[in-house]
């Protein structure tokens, strides 16, 4: 069988998913063996811009006009666009206050040079082209993307858990940070997948990962409230990483109803 | 004649940049760093968020000195409180960002300048002539990785190191675990200083430069500090850091310059080793001796040297925390708690690049105000500029293709940041689209 042609794109963000890629240095030279790697900017210095690819793994938003043009490219040079990392998967950080104008952001950041360059609001890929497989992380964790290439290689649609980080908190029989310590935690309403790895610190889970299936925004907003968190401090702690999701848009949307 | 140079892919701030080099009749006519980047304006969405929140976001402004911006975060948030941190959080702290110096230099050092230095395009071909350099420039690279996930919780932005101290401070038995790594990954080092010794240098690049680093009253070289020093003679407080880091806007870029009573100064491991070098003791001294950095250098491409010599302080130095941590006897301490108030606080870190600057304002309730973060990388670009200058004058010429080598190495020695030092320069008349990274 023909080894798959794969790039590894970065559009914006921390370049965290390129970083994890090269953090696998004992499994680097097994990669090159399985993957024809024909476009990885942060690793190779000879880059194919115009082949065709089976795969693409792109990490960061888009947050400017030309970056929806170089992800459509890729899109149609692509038989698989597979998102990496919050950032392509949610919008990541840089998401977290869409409604405020970008214009004001620029000018306040770089004054007058503001003008000089456009910028849109933060958005995941799903936003301009169809994304075949999503894998979410900030940053992802270095297994699944080990396992999906495993996938990918023979043809599978790599299989990822649908269930929240809570699940896997209880499994590893953590206290509760959320329920017995009273900790902004979000872990039930967060897509599993990193063995609950900051409550094996104590440390409560942020939601970096984005919204599991079927989230209950509404009803772990009320548990917050009652352990005593302002509103406004469980808002922004939702808004952080995964803002543009549909879970917390449909529960904003709601919330502003009220 | 007319030569242009562009180089596309310089460097990310906090997304793309590149650099312009025109030559007319045989003078460098221009020469403009070019930042095109896709800003996520972090540091303006954080405002109104509470103080805990802070170093979480920021350290997502770059994944490969997460480490250091986490810490020089939470070190900015406990200044603005007045929070005094215990010993053993300090020297924990100081073991995860010698981790990251590790991960990071290794990574620059075999991956990027020494192919560079031996005419190969990348650490895959290098692979092929020199397995062994590589093997042990990877395997240092994880170790500095191992140091990060054991003390931050995870190798690209730590999740462990909170306001006050650490979730879960690690055993004694997984600190002399890793410091047994690190002694073996010592040695390996050692090893490859030799095959670095053997590398030479060009010197097309000799520029005057002025040199920025952080600086103590204290006998041991540091990546910590409590000023800011000049190779001019001149200090700063870190609180008047904004004089120092005289933020110009420039009209041909989204970015802006800094400069040093007017003139461009360049901060990293090279400026590190000029200004403190003298404090190195052990290995990392005879180190700087045998790759010959003991006099003055004004060769941005020492700057890899630099970062070989600081490879070997960082692992001597991460055995020495985790001896000390051990015979101090670890405490399973929980974080001190934080008492919010208004005020303003700033921090400074050496990051492998170098140095590093968090200054945030709050209110009573301690949500944030202000937020200013000074990168490495923005602090050179105007020395990037002078010495690409310096270099194309000297090179006015050489062919197009090996003048567009030559600056890519200029470039490539700063270690802007892996993803886009690669591919750096493309020799097309006009940017059309944006480049990848
Ligand atoms: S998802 Fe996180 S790690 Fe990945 S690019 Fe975005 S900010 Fe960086
Ligand atoms: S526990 Fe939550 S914040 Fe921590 S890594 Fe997992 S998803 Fe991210």
């Amino acid at each position: 069988m023909a080894k798959p042609k794969v790039g590894i794109f970065g559009i914006t963000g921390c370049a965290g998913e390129q970083i994890v890629i090269l953090n696998c240095e004992d499994q680097l030279m097994d990669i090159l063996k399985i993957l024809d790697i024909r476009s990885f900017h942060t690793a190779l210095s000879e880059n194919d811009e115009k082949c065709d690819l089976d795969i693409a793994f792109v990490e960061g938003a888009v947050v400017q006009p030309e970056e929806e043009i170089l992800l459509k490219e890729i899109r149609k040079r692509s038989r698989l666009l597979i998102a990496l990392g919050t950032c392509a998967v949610w919008g990541g950080v840089a998401a977290m206050k869409n409604e405020v104008s970008r214009e004001r952001l620029k000018d306040e950041i770089y004054g007058p040079a503001g003008k000089i360059f456009e910028s849109i609001p933060a958005q995941p890929l799903c936003s301009f082209v169809k994304v075949d497989f999503s894998i979410s992380g900030c940053p992802i964790e270095k297994e699944q993307f080990l396992q999906a290439v495993a996938s990918l290689v023979h043809g599978d649609i790599p299989i990822l858990p649908k269930y929240a980080v809570c699940t896997e908190c209880k499994t590893n029989e953590n206290t509760c940070l959320l329920l017995e310590k009273g900790g902004l935690c979000l872990g039930p309403i967060t897509v599993g997948g990193c063995d609950a790895r900051c409550l094996s610190y104590s440390i409560p889970c942020s939601g970096c990962r984005g919204p599991v299936e079927e989230a209950n925004v509404a009803s772990e907003v009320e548990i917050l409230k009652e352990k005593g968190f302002t509103l406004g401090d469980v808002h922004n702690q939702l808004r952080t990483f995964a803002a543009p999701a549909e879970a917390l848009q449909t529960y904003f949307a709601k919330r502003g109803r009220e | 004649m007319k030569k242009s140079v562009v180089v596309n892919h310089l460097c990310r701030i906090e997304g793309h940049g590149g650099i312009n080099v025109a030559i007319e009749d045989g003078k460098v006519a221009r020469v403009e760093m070019d930042i095109f980047e896709g800003t996520r304006f972090l540091e303006a969405l954080v405002v109104g968020r509470s103080y805990n929140e802070i170093p979480p976001i920021l350290s997502r402004i770059c994944a490969i000195c997460s480490a250091v911006h986490t810490i020089t975060s939470l070190m900015a948030v406990e200044d603005a409180f007045d929070t005094k941190i215990s010993t053993q959080t300090e020297l924990l702290r100081e073991l995860l960002v010698q981790g990251g110096n590790i991960e990071s230099h290794a990574l620059h050092i075999f991956c990027l300048a020494v192919p560079d230095f031996l005419g190969y395009s990348g650490a895959f071909t290098l692979a092929t002539d020199h397995p062994e350099e590589v093997k042990i420039g990877l395997g240092l690279k994880k170790l500095g990785n191992t140091v990060q996930e054991t003390i931050g919780g995870r190798a690209v932005h730590p999740v462990n190191a909170v306001l006050g101290g650490f979730g879960k401070v690690p055993t004694k038995e997984t600190l002399l675990r890793v410091k047994e790594e690190l002694i073996k990954g010592l040695k390996d080092a050692l090893v490859a200083i030799e095959f670095i010794a053997s590398l030479e240098i060009p010197s097309f690049s000799e520029s005057p430069t002025i040199y920025a680093a952080l600086g103590s009253s204290a006998q041991e070289y540091s990546l910590f500090g409590d000023k800011v020093i000049f190779s001019s003679g001149d200090s700063r407080e870190i609180k008047s850091y904004k004089e120092l880091c005289n933020e110009t806007v420039i009209p041909h870029s989204h970015a802006k310059h800094s400069y040093f009573k007017g003139r461009p100064f360049m901060v990293g491991a090279l400026a590190r080793i000029m200004l403190n070098g003298h404090k190195l003791k052990f290995e990392a001294k005879r180190t700087k001796e045998k790759l010959g950095l003991n006099s003055p250098s004004e060769n941005i491409l020492h700057n890899n040297t630099a970062q070989a010599i600081e490879l070997v302080y960082s692992l001597e130095r991460s055995i020495q925390i985790i001896d000390e941590l051990v015979e101090r006897g670890i405490k399973d301490e929980k974080p001190v708690k934080i008492k919010p108030k208004a005020g303003q606080g700033t921090a400074a870190v050496e990051a492998p690049r170098g140095t590093l600057y968090h200054s945030y304002t709050f209110d009573k309730e301690g949500r944030l105000t202000r937020a200013d973060v000074i990168t490495p990388t923005a602090q050179n670009l105007a020395n990037i500029e002078k010495d690409f200058r310096a270099s194309a004058e000297r090179l006015v010429d050489e062919p197009e293709d090996s003048l567009q080598a030559k600056l890519e190495m200029v470039a490539r020695a700063y270690d802007p940041c892996i993803s886009c030092s690669v591919h750096l320069v493309r020799l097309t008349p006009k940017r059309t689209t944006l480049p990848l990274r």
